[in-house]
Order: C-alpha cells, then sequence, then structure tokens
C-alpha cells in the first residue's frame, strides 16, 4: 500500500533551519533583586480621590497638605525619597496654541435682540445663525436661544438634510453609525 | 410616650409551629398577614385580596389573632382532619433531613436556629399560602435588615454618590439577582414541585401560583397609583418620591390589588418576571430574618456583613454620563474651584492610523483626572469622566456606621460625611 502523501515543509533528508536564537535582553538587575527601571504603563484609578476633591474633614487633606507647604517652602525632608508628585513640584503640560478660554462678553443689547428676530423672520436663508452671530458678535448658541425659525424653514432644512443623506453611500453611513456607537461607549465608559 | 419595644417586634416568629392542625382547621385560601407585602397575582388567584380584608375590619382583627395562635393541646390530630396531602413538607420531618442538616452545617448557622426554621424558610408562599408554614413572614424581616445594613454601609462608604447609582449598587447587594446567586452559592436545589412527600431541604415554590414579591420600603404612598396611571413620576425625583422599594423602583404599585384581574390589560404587569430568582430571593431574605431573630441584631449584622456586603461590586462601571464637560464645569463652579481646563500630557502617532493621546484635566495647578484615547475630544470627554467619577467615589475608608452605636460600649455617634449631592447640569 502506497504511504499517502504528506507536506512535508523540510525534505527528511534534508537539516531544517536552526531555530531562532534566543534573544539577548539587556542586565535590568544587579545580584539578585531586580530594579524597576520604571513602572509599568497604567491608567490611574478613580478610587484615588484627587487632593482638591477631599472634603475638609478628611485626614487625608490635612496629611497631604503638610507636605504640600513642606515643598513650597523649600524644606523639602532630607530621608524621604525627592520623586514625589506632588502638584507644587510637578511640571504642568502647557497649554495649546490656540487654547482660549471663552469669555462671556454680554454685549446684546434688548434692542439689538428684537432686531435679530425681524432679520431672522425677514429671510432665514441670507441671515442664518452663523451670519447673525458674526453681526452681533456673540455665540451661535445665543442667536439659537433668541431667535426661533418658522416652520416652513425648519421643514425646508429638514428636507435638505435628508436629500444628503441620501446620497451617501453604504460605507459613510455605516461610519456615521458606528460614530454614534463609540460616542455610546465612550460615555458609558467602556472605550 | 410609650418606649416600643423593638425587640417584641415580630417576635411570633419564633412560635414553634409543628402542629399543622390550625392549617388544617383553616382554609386554604387564607391571605397573607404582612401588610408590606404585596401578593403578585396570576392566572390562578382564588384568593381574596388584601384590601378586601382591610376594608372588612371586622372579620380582620379575629384573623390577625387567630394566625399567631399557638396550637392547643387536645386539638384533632392532622391525621383525623387530614383531607387530602398537606401542601408543604410536615415540619416534624426536619429533623430527620439530611440536606437540611447539611445547609445548615455549611452556612455555620448558630445552634440557635433550629432547623424546622430552616426549612420553614424553604417553603415560598406559592407552595403553602399558609403565613405560619411559609417563609413570608421571616423574609420581610430578613429583607428590612438586609437593605438596612446594605443601605448605611453604602452611604457611610460612598457619601457622594448619585441617587440613581445608589439605587443600582443597593440593587447590586441586595437584589433579586443577587441574592438568587448566594442561594445557588449556598447550594440550594429547588424541589421539581412542592408537596407533602419532598424532602424538606430543598426549595420548594410553584411559578404557576401566587406569591410574595419583597419589594416595599415604608409605606406606599397614595399617589402613586395615580402617577402610575398617568404614567409620571419616572423620573429621578419621582423614583426618590414614588419608588416603593429600597431600589427606587415602583413596581409595587403595578401589583396593588385594587386592579381587577380579569382585565387583560393589567394582567401582564401583575405577573412575576422570575419566579425561580424570587423564591430563591425569599429563602435567603428569610434565613437573615431567622438569624436576626433566633441570634439577635449583632449576628445579623455579621451574617449580612460576611454574605453579602463582602461581594464586590465595582461600582465605577455603573455610571453613564451625557455631558461631562459641563458637569465638571458645573462642579468646579459650585465648589469654588478654577475652572477645568484640558491639557495634552503626551501623545503618539498623530499622523497616523492609531494616534493616542493623554489628556488630563487640571483646575488651577491640581490634576482631577486623566485618560488616553484615540482622538483629542474622545480622550478630553473620557478624561472628564474620570474626574467625575473620582468625585463621586470619594470613600472617606473605613468609617462607623449607625449601627455600631447599638452596642453596649459604643463610642458616641459622630456625623458621617454626607455631600450635599449630586451635580445638576
Amino acid at each position: 500500500m502506497e504511504a499517502r502523501p504528506v507536506l512535508l515543509l523540510h525534505p527528511p533528508h534534508q537539516e531544517g533551519p536552526e531555530a531562532p536564537a534566543a534573544p539577548i535582553f539587556p542586565r535590568l538587575w544587579r545580584g539578585s533583586r531586580p530594579h524597576h527601571l520604571q513602572p509599568p504603563s497604567a491608567a490611574p484609578s478613580v478610587y484615588h480621590t484627587p487632593f482638591k476633591f477631599l472634603p475638609p474633614s478628611d485626614p487625608r487633606r490635612q496629611a497631604q497638605l503638610s507636605s504640600l507647604l513642606r515643598g513650597s517652602t523649600g524644606l523639602a525632608p532630607t530621608a524621604a525619597p525627592t520623586n514625589s508628585t506632588t502638584p507644587t513640584e510637578r511640571e504642568i503640560p502647557a497649554l495649546g496654541e490656540n487654547h482660549q478660554v471663552p469669555v462671556p462678553k454680554f454685549n446684546v443689547t434688548r434692542e439689538q435682540v428684537a432686531e435679530m428676530r425681524a432679520l431672522r423672520a425677514a429671510d432665514p436663508t441670507k441671515w442664518s445663525v452663523v451670519r447673525l452671530a458674526e453681526k452681533f458678535e456673540c455665540s451661535k448658541l445665543f442667536v439659537m436661544i433668541c431667535c426661533k425659525a418658522s416652520a416652513e424653514h425648519q421643514a425646508r432644512e429638514r428636507e435638505r438634510k435628508e436629500a444628503i443623506k441620501a446620497r451617501w453611500g453604504p460605507i459613510r453611513s455605516q461610519a456615521r453609525e458606528d460614530r454614534k456607537k463609540r460616542r455610546t461607549l465612550l460615555l458609558r465608559g467602556e472605550l | 410616650m410609650k418606649r416600643l419595644r423593638l425587640d417584641r417586634v415580630a417576635s411570633q416568629l419564633l412560635a414553634a409551629t409543628t402542629s399543622p392542625a390550625a392549617r388544617l382547621s383553616r382554609p386554604s385560601s387564607i391571605s397573607r398577614s404582612i401588610p408590606q407585602t404585596c401578593r403578585h397575582a396570576s392566572l390562578y388567584n382564588t384568593q381574596p385580596c388584601q384590601r378586601r380584608h382591610q376594608s372588612t375590619a371586622a372579620s380582620q382583627a379575629p384573623l390577625e389573632e387567630e394566625l399567631f395562635l399557638e396550637p392547643q393541646d387536645g386539638e384533632p390530630t392532622p391525621e383525623t382532619l387530614r383531607g387530602g396531602p398537606l401542601p408543604s413538607p410536615h415540619p416534624s420531618r426536619a429533623a430527620s433531613s439530611a440536606k437540611l442538616a447539611a445547609l445548615h452545617a455549611r452556612l455555620s448557622l448558630s445552634s440557635k436556629i433550629p432547623v424546622e426554621t430552616l426549612a420553614r424558610a424553604l417553603v415560598d408562599p406559592s407552595a403553602d399560602a399558609h403565613p405560619k408554614y411559609n417563609n413570608a413572614n421571616l423574609a420581610y424581616v430578613g429583607s428590612t435588615v438586609l437593605h438596612y445594613y446594605a443601605s448605611e454601609s453604602l452611604i457611610a462608604r460612598y457619601p457622594r454618590l448619585p441617587m440613581s447609582i445608589l439605587f443600582t449598587a443597593m440593587k447590586g447587594y441586595a437584589g433579586n439577582p443577587a441574592l438568587h446567586q448566594v442561594a445557588r452559592a449556598w447550594g440550594v436545589e429547588s424541589a421539581a414541585a412542592p408537596g407533602e412527600e419532598v424532602d424538606p431541604g430543598l426549595l420548594q415554590f410553584d411559578p404557576m401560583k401566587p406569591t410574595v414579591v419583597m419589594n416595599k420600603w415604608g409605606y406606599v404612598r397614595a399617589e402613586t397609583i395615580e402617577s402610575q396611571k398617568f404614567k409620571s413620576g419616572k423620573g429621578l425625583s419621582g423614583r426618590v418620591v414614588y419608588g416603593s422599594n429600597p431600589f427606587g423602583e415602583s413596581s409595587a404599585a403595578k401589583a396593588l390589588p385594587n386592579f381587577e384581574v380579569d382585565d387583560g390589560r393589567n394582567t401582564k404587569t401583575m405577573l412575576l418576571q422570575n419566579a425561580p430568582a424570587n423564591a430563591h430571593a425569599n429563602f435567603v431574605r428569610a434565613v437573615i430574618g431567622a438569624v436576626h431573630m433566633h441570634c439577635g441584631r449583632d449576628a445579623s449584622k455579621n451574617f449580612v456583613k460576611s454574605h453579602f456586603l463582602s461581594r464586590t461590586l465595582d461600582l465605577s462601571n455603573l455610571f453613564e454620563f451625557e455631558l461631562p464637560t459641563r458637569e465638571l464645569a458645573r462642579l468646579c463652579a459650585r465648589e469654588n474651584f478654577e475652572a477645568p481646563v484640558a491639557r495634552l500630557e503626551s501623545e503618539t502617532g498623530r499622523l497616523s492610523r492609531t494616534p493616542v493621546f493623554v489628556v488630563g484635566i487640571y483646575s488651577g495647578r491640581d490634576k482631577l483626572g486623566e485618560a488616553p484615547g484615540p482622538d483629542l475630544d474622545s480622550a478630553r470627554v473620557a478624561a472628564s469622566i474620570n474626574a467625575l467619577k473620582a468625585w463621586y467615589l470619594y470613600s472617606p475608608g473605613q468609617v462607623s456606621v449607625p449601627s455600631d452605636t447599638f452596642a453596649e460600649d459604643a463610642a458616641p455617634w459622630k456625623p458621617a460625611y454626607v455631600d450635599i449631592g449630586e451635580i445638576i447640569s
């Protein structure tokens, strides 16, 4: 009886490739005890309450306050290691270049609000929310709080958006669905 | 004002019920005696409802008295009175049940708790409607004990939990699913069908018969039924005000017996969803009640602590936010902190397919939270969520709870820190 053909990667009369050599790790320990060069990266636990969130009655607040004061006055403890990560010692990452804190200006007067409403009611296509916000130097949210477009304008806008959505192919529709799902997962803390 | 004798409350549960003569002399369709529990009507509801009993005051008073009467000597023996088989095993068979003895030993119960009580704890009201032979009374005592210790431990340990998380956590520690798990872990098996001949060490219930649901908490407000009818009170404040159980649900109101049972619209809401889980949970509550009644307050507290409060429940997984960045900003404004600012701690692969950004939220020079994310906005939102969780999950550590002062040589009570309330954004 003939033997069944077997898929042989290396014919038996030939030598297979050599086994890969064991990787050479840099020696991280001296003597018998290993030295941890850096701590493993891990997300901070939400059960570690930040100093600012401790209520005044909490004893941890007093304990950390004294160390904070020591650090700020330069009276560093001699025995303790100096790699403490108290907020006063740690570098705080810089803000982005275009970072700006929105400051409410409260510059729109009552008459201007009436004018804004009149413009929006007269021609909602020309006087869109964006243009009104530019004209009166306020936020778009403020414009939307002040004015309400007519029902036919809202219906027109809805139709326009649905026409755009109808042109989307399956890939784009799926991508937008996935984005919604990711947002839900993010707000649940599951992402 | 007359002093309340708390130790005598529910003392009728300690009465030995070894003779079924009393139950045989009574009709089998007797209603239960606990006003705080609620009978779920089901397809076979042939029994008068509680409200009907309360309206006829003349028949109510002797009924209540007779329920707790000791069986007298010289009464006819069960055999002479017996018209048919008993609905549940005779209590005298409890001493000879190996399963009961094993369960008693496995739970390390005190010898003060007789096996007859344990056998009674295994009889669901759906198996035996007589309140002296089922576990409804014990389960009610047990549920109040369990809810008290669970709620005080949660509030003392996590004084800033939002109300919805607190309700969910209560359900996680003392709800039906958790107690079902505990009963399964205790090794309790259920009988295929209840009856006189089954082993008393098996849990006996009938999914097709009316039973008792332990979900009442204090009393049910009269407006609850109206709010159920008009679908109001569904928000969180409604759950706090109208919620009739410790989990903020008002499912009990649905089952109030003033609905017509044969009305097809209401029957569905009055059916019990998960009868095995309810029966197992009622057994567990009844064991707590038995420990409380026979061994006292300290023993029941230890029992609850070791079997229920020691279970792990990760509270940080229960949260879901809608606008975390705005909520954090409102929190900082409320507490007079500097406005929160997101800063980029580190990043890698910004132009690659899978970038990682690590964003920290700072208030002044203090970091409130930190999270990685695949894009800048996700990382900022995740970091805000972590900061809010760090606020809500603040714990003062091992603090004393109010029930610690029940001890004889207890130190005077020091008020615990409880937060003013959740953030409204």
